[in-house]
């Protein structure tokens, strides 16, 4: 099966005093398996920093990430609910579901992301993921609703 | 002619890809050709196009550079307003 999200890449039920820690913590993962070195999710923190939170495409979640670049080996996303919400300063506030996207060029990883895309159209899909009580459940719902 | 659409995020791979996406699917349901292409906050405003499509943080940032209209957007996700406000411009330029 064709994976969008990888079940390593997967976490629920996480807890973020701010927006940097929320994405630093959804984005140890992807550095663990080595898709990713740390940098690039400094890259993710500094272009919140630069950009502000236009991360926040939608009420409750954000989708972080930054250039390809030297610091992604893989085309990987990762994901964390945050069921007690996260503020990123916005009008989309809180942010309870948060995806770090990394890519290797700008085209590779378009597949997925219409995927995941199609996901986000579901207006009971935040509700759906932050509910999740195992990363099984979550990993259920990305690559089954996304097929 | 088609109407050449610029979407815009940060790094033009990540969210304005999303809104293309939607962008695409609303002009294909009403009939409408269009030529969607993803951009970058950067250099989005030296790109060639009719028209830019922008989150609302981003577009504080470029609304002094463009040349072109700017179709701001609170939820690129959001079937209804992307639709209505893909539609508002498309009748501008009819």
């Amino acid at each position: 099966m064709n994976e969008i999200i990888r079940m390593n890449h997967i976490l629920i039920n996480q807890k973020a005093n701010t927006w940097e820690e929320a994405i630093r913590l959804t984005g140890h993962p992807l550095v663990k398996s080595h898709a990713i070195d740390m940098e690039y999710v400094d890259n993710m923190v500094t272009s919140v920093k630069e950009l502000g939170p236009y991360i926040v495409i939608m009420p409750h979640f954000a989708l972080a990430h930054a250039a390809p670049g030297i610091s992604v080996h893989q085309s990987e996303m990762s994901i964390a609910t945050f069921p007690e919400g996260v503020c990123f300063d916005c009008d989309n506030d809180p942010v309870k579901v948060l995806i770090c996207m990394a890519c290797i060029d700008k085209t590779s990883h378009i597949d997925r992301l219409q995927k995941i895309a199609n996901i986000l159209m579901d207006e009971t899909i935040i509700q759906r993921m932050c509910d999740c009580t195992s990363e099984q459940e979550l990993y259920d719902i990305i690559n089954t609703d996304g097929k | 002619m088609k109407h050449k659409i610029q979407t815009v995020c940060g790094f033009g791979c990540g969210s304005s890809l999303m809104l293309k996406m939607n962008v695409e699917a609303i002009a294909k349901k009403h009939g409408i050709e269009i030529d969607a292409f993803c951009g970058d906050v950067g250099t989005c405003c030296s790109n060639e196009c009719d028209v830019i499509f922008i989150s609302k943080e981003l577009a504080e940032r470029i609304a002094e550079r463009t040349k072109v209209p700017l179709v701001v957007f609170n939820n690129f996700m959001d079937k209804k307003e992307v639709e209505e406000k893909s539609l508002a411009y498309f009748e501008t330029i009819k």
